[in-house]
């Protein structure tokens, strides 16, 4: 059984970093053995000269997809220790397209530039400057982005297409094999080279290949749940993912706003509202009471939070409270609440004044109403007419005098 | 190509073609992977090491400003405190350590085709970086990051990468292919 830095939350240790240093060295020392110091090389697949890509990285992700299958099948890597990265379809697909046109354009991507520089190559460093300046432009121009950046974002990790993930690698290591041969074939045609194409070498490769991948058939426990990386999300020994799924399906994990708002009136300390907006956002307007956490630092930041009642969560939807409410699920988190409908419902709901319901209200609802605008509405805390519609919460004049 | 520039100018030394076999070397890496998701618990990384230093040093220059943008402000105040940024210099390092020990380094190369001037090349490298360094923030992550190790979990997203990753390299190819022409 292994533990993993990622799966104790230990990535930002100094351990980990040297870790990671030394898997970068190993990485490296590969990639420049393959001859990717090389743009030349590199862009050479783009016009079938040189085929090593196509080599390189089918030959690495065959070794990787079967050699992690196969760990996993034995239960070498209990869930929850590997980082799944988020399924984000529109992105992924224009982000691919696009990485692509720049990488045929420079003839190098960011980890074989850095073996490019280590070989003294200065379109390689000017690579990597503009690569920076890329990821620059990038942060400046997020909010217009964002759209396209969650466009086709699911809400897990999906994996090989739905197709069981055993044939799906069985069929990668037969295209894998189809495109060795495919690679030699064209480098003979084109160059008059195909090194390997009549070798016994490739010839044992391609069999020691694809009788690996049939071992996923055969192995013990073969079936959905023998290729664990695809739930360890919801598998964590922590965690049971029956508890969450009927949590979820109760709607237990939310807190109507209502319910938080007299909460926050009486001064409940136990309860933690934390707002994962961002930054700005969060300084425009933000539940009076509530902590600002950003999405990516909810687990280091709410640690301290653990053994609190309720750690109430909210955003302007729903999709990032939910985020991070499996996040620290998977650490063991059992008092997270999403706010249901977000910072929206609770204006509505909550901070509208009682002349915009269309409904009439009861006289004790009245009076709550008033008691929470008088509480969430001071001076220091009042919604801008961009949060929330202007009939909703209306500018400072329309706020009446119990919001004073 | 002018008559002051060799051979070794534009990379085409006989030493740079003494490579290991790449099935071999694809082996190699992907027990990299199968090591780093063992015991980092993660795939490898390189695009996080330039975008973070942009972020560090946007930070150095703007702070305020860096503070409010919602992307780089996730990242926190001390950017650079990452293990894909430690990753990175580790591939630095072991690339010169390969190159050193092949004879493969030679400083000041700006690797082209004969024909195909220095200027011009660096400009296609820097044009391709932006769009590369921008398109690893949308798809979260490059070749390493995304399609390697995302691709050795099968993840489909990390598959959909690699797929369009070669789709926009062919049918953009033609346009730079002067650069490598002899």
């Amino acid at each position: 059984m292994i533990e993993t830095f990622y799966g104790r939350n230990a990535l930002d240790t100094p351990v980990a970093f040297f870790a990671a240093l030394l898997m970068g060295a190993a990485f490296g020392f590969a990639l420049e053995r393959a001859g990717f110091g090389s743009s030349r090389r590199l862009a050479g697949v783009f016009y079938f000269k040189d085929m090593s890509v196509v080599k390189v990285m089918f030959s690495a992700m065959l070794t990787a997809i079967l050699g992690l299958a196969l760990l996993t099948a034995m239960g070498w890597i209990p869930a929850g220790n590997l980082n799944l990265m988020e399924t984000v379809y529109g992105a992924h697909a224009v982000g691919g397209l696009l990485f692509g046109l720049g990488f045929v354009m420079s003839g190098w991507c960011p980890g074989t530039a850095a073996v490019g520089l280590a070989s003294g190559k200065w379109d390689a460093l000017v690579f990597l400057v503009a690569t920076m300046l890329g990821a620059i432009a990038f942060n400046e121009l997020y909010e217009w982005i964002k759209p396209l950046y969650n466009w086709g974002l699911q809400s897990e990790p999906q994996f090989a297409f739905g197709i069981p993930t055993h044939l799906f690698a069985f069929g990668f290591a037969l295209v894998g094999v189809v495109a060795f041969y495919f690679s030699e074939w064209i480098e003979k045609q084109v160059g008059g080279e195909g090194p390997y194409l009549q070798s016994g070498f490739l010839k044992a490769y391609s069999v020691a290949v694809v009788a690996i991948a049939a071992t996923l058939f055969v192995f013990p426990g073969d079936s959905d749940t023998s290729y664990t990386v695809a739930r360890p999300v919801l598998s964590d020994a922590r965690f049971s993912s029956d508890t969450v799924l009927s949590a979820v399906a109760s709607g237990a994990d939310h807190i109507e706003p209502e319910v938080l708002a007299d909460q926050l009136v009486k001064g409940d300390s136990d309860v933690v509202l934390v707002d994962i907006r961002n930054e700005l956002e969060f300084k425009r307007f933000h539940i009076r009471g509530a902590i600002h956490v950003p999405l990516v630092d909810v687990i280091a930041r709410l640690e301290s939070y653990r053994d609190a009642r309720e750690i109430v969560l909210y955003s302007n939807g729903m999709t990032h409270p939910a985020q991070a409410r499996d996040q620290l699920a998977m650490r063991g988190f059992t008092n997270v609440y999403m706010l249901t409908d977000g910072l929206q419902g609770f204006l509505d709901r909550c901070l509208r004044p009682v002349s915009l319901f269309n409904e009439p209200l009861a006289p004790e609802r009245v009076h709550q109403i008033a008691t929470w605008r008088s509480y969430f509405l001071s001076d220091t805390n009042r919604p801008p007419d961009a949060v929330g519609p202007p009939d909703a919460v209306g500018p400072p004049d329309a706020v009446g005098p119990s919001s004073r | 190509m002018s008559s002051n520039e060799t051979n070794r100018d534009i990379g085409h030394s006989p030493s740079t073609t003494n490579y290991w076999n790449p099935y071999l070397c694809g082996v190699l890496i992907g027990l990299v992977l199968i090591a780093s998701y063992t015991v980092l618990g993660t795939g490898v990384g390189a695009s996080a090491g330039p975008a973070r230093l942009g972020a560090q040093i946007e930070r150095w220059i703007a702070p305020t400003h860096t503070a409010a943008t919602e992307y780089f402000a996730g990242w926190g105040e001390h950017p650079l405190a990452y293990y894909l940024v430690f990753m990175l210099v580790g591939t630095f390092v072991g690339g010169l350590v390969s190159a050193l020990l092949a004879g493969r380094v030679e400083c000041g190369v700006v690797e082209r085709g004969k024909a195909f001037g220095a200027v011009p090349r660096l400009m296609f490298a820097g044009g391709g970086g932006l769009i590369v360094g921008f398109a690893s923030r949308l798809a979260r992550g490059c070749t390493s990051g995304q399609a390697l190790s995302g691709g050795a979990l099968l993840l489909t997203g990390s598959l959909i990468f690699v797929a369009c990753l070669f789709a926009g390299g062919y049918a953009s190819a033609f346009l730079f292919r002067r650069q490598w022409n002899d």
